[in-house]
């Protein structure tokens, strides 16, 4: 209905203003017309501080570094960047360390992201409870997420750290183990190291998402559920996991893509050692780039955003297709 | 109203894009600008700096100087995309391993007409005036100081441990570190370096293992032409180097880099640390060790009871696309003469690049005397140009690392260690 009638409200007064007569279609049309040029001439001006910053800070860039990852373009020597085809890729998957790149990417996404969200969940539930002093633990909770990635690893790399750190101790103290584990001077005890700092990292993200789903549940659902007689475990995935499925879905979307592209934990922590066997795609990637060999970096890192893209779209595919389960099961519950 | 406002719009979005292509010029009264960026930067040694370039300002009224100091990890990295870009940068801290690269890019300007007649050559110490030329004579920067191996040990330890001195020899290094080394005590013998840099102290083995026979000019080639990989020294030198690992330091030293190897030393439970002499600053603020309990030893020697000094350099250099080069050179200058010079190595812990600190009494005693002790000690601490300068140092370094963590892992033995080695630099040499 507005949106109906506010091109008639705004092109009246201008007509009045010309003086023409009422039922001149043809010149009105004309001067609205002319009027909408300019109008989108300002537009145009006002938007062009941001399209040119866009356009030249980001989008340029991608493109320039796009091309590099088609040319012998290494650091070292930039006196022949002739182009080179599909080496560069080529290279990337002949190279020994691709296939336990590729396995420690799909563990680190996973076994991340699994344990971050079952206790992000339970951290939100807990804190959707109103207990004394729930501010104060909500912020501290939520802290580790204000902390620089790189800064964590740092953090973490001392903690596990065999002699020194405070790990081994309290695993000492408490009889678990006998002698120091040494966590980082073994590919399987450092992969499992880097895992637990990355939980620790990002089960907050979830915690802060789905608890503000969590408030937007009606608490009259709830109580029409107790009056009917639904336990705890039936109210849980009848009623509040389908309530925030959408907010579900679209965080682990946006956890998956960025622990993906988070190599600052693990280099902070392993640098991807010992014997290269800790790292993941993008740490890989940093490795490449220190070697001065931004051609096959950025082979790998149109790689990353492909693979990611990819991701992106099968995943909001399937939750287009859950919203609207969702919305039917939101109308089954209020009825 | 309309048309103002347009134009307001259209001129922001001139000023966004004009603000990103200036320049700058020299001011209206001649002052001219300089933007120094430094690449090893720490907050003490950016406070220094500062107040080193306000007293170059004083002297030279007409010339201002910008000191940009991005963090270590990605100081390099910043500034190569600075020379890149062809502007933004006038004087630079260039360093032995990125200097190779950086000058094949055509991004340093050559400083050698320039500095032909400055009174400071003088002053300088052969090792300073020889860092300062490439291998074709041009002079991309002027050091500012060295970076050498002295062996950091605890007094206290090698004399319950039923020695006299400090081990002389790699042999006498590990005889000492296994006895004194007990984890179940948390007591270690060595600092081994197995994470980031691993490859330098493993090199230092094997020079020294092979110091009579190697090539003054190149740390990797022996006076025949082939690699220090390939001598039968080298294989000796790494099984020992091996040996140190497994008998005499903690287990995850597999990953240690720098900051662990300090931490084990300074808090007290690793008797030898291989380290640069900055890292007596560190070590003499321990709360867990007295300046009794510790010193440091020149480098250990091979069989031959020779060893080489692995030195690592930096300087300042001129970028090549500075439009103020006489005045950025004048700028280098002052940094690498007299009082701006004796204070940046001090308080840096260098190595001095002043002939007259050998008879400063900061040198002479303590820790420091070591280093005083190679230096005037050439024809048992040999000097050898290290080839750090070359286009593909990272690459080899980051190649090398990885082994010696394989070898620890014991994922490949010294011998196809060795093997590797040399292969990687008879094809980097034969193009």
């Amino acid at each position: 209905m507005s949106t109906t009638s506010r091109p008639d409200a705004r092109t009246a007064p201008s007509v009045r203003k010309e003086g023409a007569p009422p039922g001149r279609g043809t010149a009105g049309g004309r001067r609205r017309r002319e009027f909408t040029t300019r109008r989108g001439l300002v537009i145009a001006a006002f938007m062009a501080p941001a399209a040119v910053f866009v356009a030249v800070f980001t989008y340029y860039p991608m493109i320039a570094g796009s091309q590099m990852a088609f040319r012998n373009w290494n650091l070292t020597d930039l006196t022949d960047t002739s182009w080179v085809g599909w080496k560069n890729f080529t290279e990337v998957f002949t190279d020994p360390a691709w296939s336990t790149v590729v396995d420690n990417t799909l563990l680190w996404v996973v076994g991340s992201i699994v344990p971050q969200l079952v206790i992000g969940f339970a951290i939100a539930l807990w804190l959707r409870r109103r207990f004394r002093f729930r501010g104060l633990y909500q912020a501290l909770i939520f802290f580790p997420w204000a902390i620089s990635g790189f800064l964590i690893g740092i953090l973490f790399r001392w903690l596990f750290n065999s002699e020194f750190g405070v790990v081994n101790d309290l695993l000492q103290k408490a009889g678990l183990i006998d002698e120091p584990v040494a966590w980082l001077a073994d590919p399987q005890t450092a992969m499992t190291a880097v895992l637990i700092a990355n939980v620790w990292y990002g089960v907050t993200f979830f915690a802060i998402m789905i608890l503000a789903a969590l408030q937007s549940i009606p608490d009259e659902l709830y109580e029409a559920a107790a009056l009917d007689g639904a336990g705890k475990a039936r109210t849980l995935f009848r009623i509040t996991i389908p309530y925030i499925r959408v907010t579900l879905a679209l965080t682990v979307l946006l956890r998956v893509i960025w622990i993906f592209n988070f190599p600052d934990l693990i280099f902070g922590m392993t640098g991807g050692g010992p014997n290269d066997e800790t790292h993941i795609v993008t740490t890989w990637m940093i490795k490449i780039t220190q070697q001065g060999d931004y051609g096959k970096a950025s082979a790998l890192g149109l790689l990353v955003v492909a693979v990611l893209l990819v991701f992106a779209v099968f995943f909001l595919l399937a939750t287009r297709e859950r919203r609207g389960g969702r919305g039917t099961t939101e109308r089954g519950a209020r009825a | 109203m309309r048309r103002r406002t347009a134009a307001l719009a259209a001129g922001t979005a001139a000023v966004m894009v004009l603000t990103g292509c200036s320049t700058m010029s020299p001011g209206a009264d001649g002052t001219v600008t300089l933007s120094m960026v430094e690449s090893l930067t720490n907050p003490a040694r950016t406070d220094l700096l500062e107040k080193l370039i306000a007293d170059f300002e004083q002297q030279n009224p007409k010339i201002k100087v910008n000191l940009v100091s991005p963090p270590t990890e990605q100081a390099d990295q910043k500034i190569q995309q600075m020379l890149q870009s062809g502007s933004g940068v006038d004087v630079l801290e260039v360093r032995d391993i990125t200097v190779g690269p950086w000058s094949n890019n055509g991004w340093l300007y050559d400083m050698k007409k320039d500095l032909a007649g400055w009174k400071g050559w003088d002053a300088l110490t052969d090792n300073a005036v020889a860092a300062s030329e490439d291998d074709k004579g041009r002079t991309y920067f002027v050091p500012y100081g060295f970076y050498g191996l002295s062996l950091f040990h605890r007094t206290d330890l090698i004399e319950q441990a039923g020695f006299d001195e400090p081990p002389a020899t790699w042999d006498e290094l590990l005889e000492q570190a296994a006895r004194i080394h007990d984890p179940a005590e948390r007591r270690y013998g060595y600092a081994f370096r197995g994470g980031a840099n691993a490859h330098s102290n493993a090199t230092a083995a094997i020079e020294a293992y092979v110091a009579e026979k190697i090539d003054p000019a190149n740390g990797y080639r022996l006076k025949d032409g082939s690699t220090i990989f390939s001598a039968p020294e080298a294989l000796d030198a790494m099984e020992t180097y091996l040996k140190l690992f497994r008998q005499a330091s903690p287990k995850s030293s597999v990953a240690w880099g720098y900051p662990e190897m300090v931490e084990g030393f300074s808090n007290g439970s690793t008797a030898f640390l291989l380290q640069d002499p900055e890292v007596i600053a560190t070590v003499s603020e321990s709360k867990s060790i007295d300046k009794d309990q510790w010193s440091t030893a020149p480098l250990m020697a091979g069989p031959s009871g020779k060893t080489v000094q692995p030195l690592a350099t930096a300087g300042w250099g001129v970028a090549d696309g500075s439009k103020h080069k006489a005045e950025a050179v004048k700028l280098v200058e002052f940094l690498s003469e007299g009082e701006a010079s004796t204070a940046f190595t001090k308080k840096n812990s260098l190595v001095p690049i002043l002939k007259s600190a050998a008879q400063d009494e900061f040198y002479r005693t303590g820790p420091w005397a070591s280093y005083v002790t190679m230096t005037e000690n050439p024809d048992t601490y040999l000097v050898v140009t290290q080839p750090r300068g070359v286009a593909w140092w990272a690459e080899w370094q980051q190649r090398a690392d990885t082994d010696v963590q394989k070898m620890v892992l014991g994922k490949l033995s010294p011998k196809e260690l060795l093997a590797g080695w040399d292969a990687y630099w008879t094809e980097k040499w034969k193009k």
